[in-house]
């Protein structure tokens, strides 16, 4: 598997291809890790608000991503 | 729009649905419209079964070309990919980075590439030379605006199944085709 020292970074400035697979890629990425500290911060007490606020988004997209499963709305 | 579907048109668009279930998707991809196909007993299936395509041909190639967390994709823009899995897991607990947003509550919607693949195959069956009481959208239909999206994923698919878009088209046949 392909490591950071040996894949040339170049990719992700010259082709478009693996450019925007790698955006593709790290949107996942960041949707998944999302999930956790949602979670985490919802465990730990945090407000809708409060997340909102730490994501940079509104109330209403933190909520309608991540409050359909949970039962403490 | 659904009106203008045969019935195993329709039955496609259902498959494709527990095809995205089954792979925990988020929403209804080209990919899952794909797999959907291999198991369509009409014109799209036969085209399909005619290239060697198969359901699990489809699935093994989908798993091996189209993980979500491509690793190498990653790699490409210097994130090691096992690095963050093992900081997710010790924080998180195994399987961390597996977990999906909210539990799918039945209904999973449409992605645009997908919505686009169904209005292509309204505009493949328009450009056709049969007469208008008889434009109805059949899976060929499907499979002809899936190829038209051409969508990355659906690309690397059927490459590694050794077939191409182009050779496809040519066995649908329609207005566009040599």
């Amino acid at each position: 598997m392909a490591s950071p020292t040996d894949v040339t970074t170049a990719a992700a400035a010259d082709d478009p291809d693996t450019g925007l697979r790698a955006i593709r890629a790290l949107r996942e990425l960041a949707d998944r890790l999302e999930v956790l500290q949602v979670t985490a911060a919802r465990d730990r007490g945090w407000s809708w608000q409060q997340i909102a606020d730490a994501l940079g988004v509104s109330k209403q997209a933190v909520h309608k991503k991540h409050a359909t499963s949970r039962r403490d709305r | 729009m659904f009106e203008r579907f045969t019935d195993e048109a329709r039955r496609v668009v259902v498959l494709a649905q527990e095809e995205a279930r089954d792979l925990q998707a988020e929403k209804i991809e080209p990919v899952h419209l794909l797999l959907a196909l291999t198991r369509d007993q009409g014109r799209g299936g036969d085209v399909l079964r005619a290239v060697g395509v198969d359901p699990d041909g489809g699935r093994a190639a989908l798993l091996r070309s189209g993980d979500p967390l491509d690793a190498d994709a990653l790699a490409a823009v210097g994130i090691d990919l096992d690095q963050v899995r093992a900081a997710a897991e010790a924080a998180f607990g195994p399987g961390a980075l597996e977990r999906r947003a909210a539990e799918r509550s039945g209904h999973i919607a449409f992605a645009d590439g997908s919505k686009r693949a169904l209005e292509e195959a309204l505009r493949y069956v328009l450009q056709l030379k049969t007469p208008r009481r008889q434009r109805a959208i059949d899976s060929g239909a499907v499979l002809a605006g899936l190829l038209a999206v051409g969508d990355p994923l659906v690309e690397r698919v059927l490459r590694r199944l050794g077939c191409d878009a182009e050779s496809l088209r040519e066995r649908l046949g329609g207005a566009s085709a040599a």
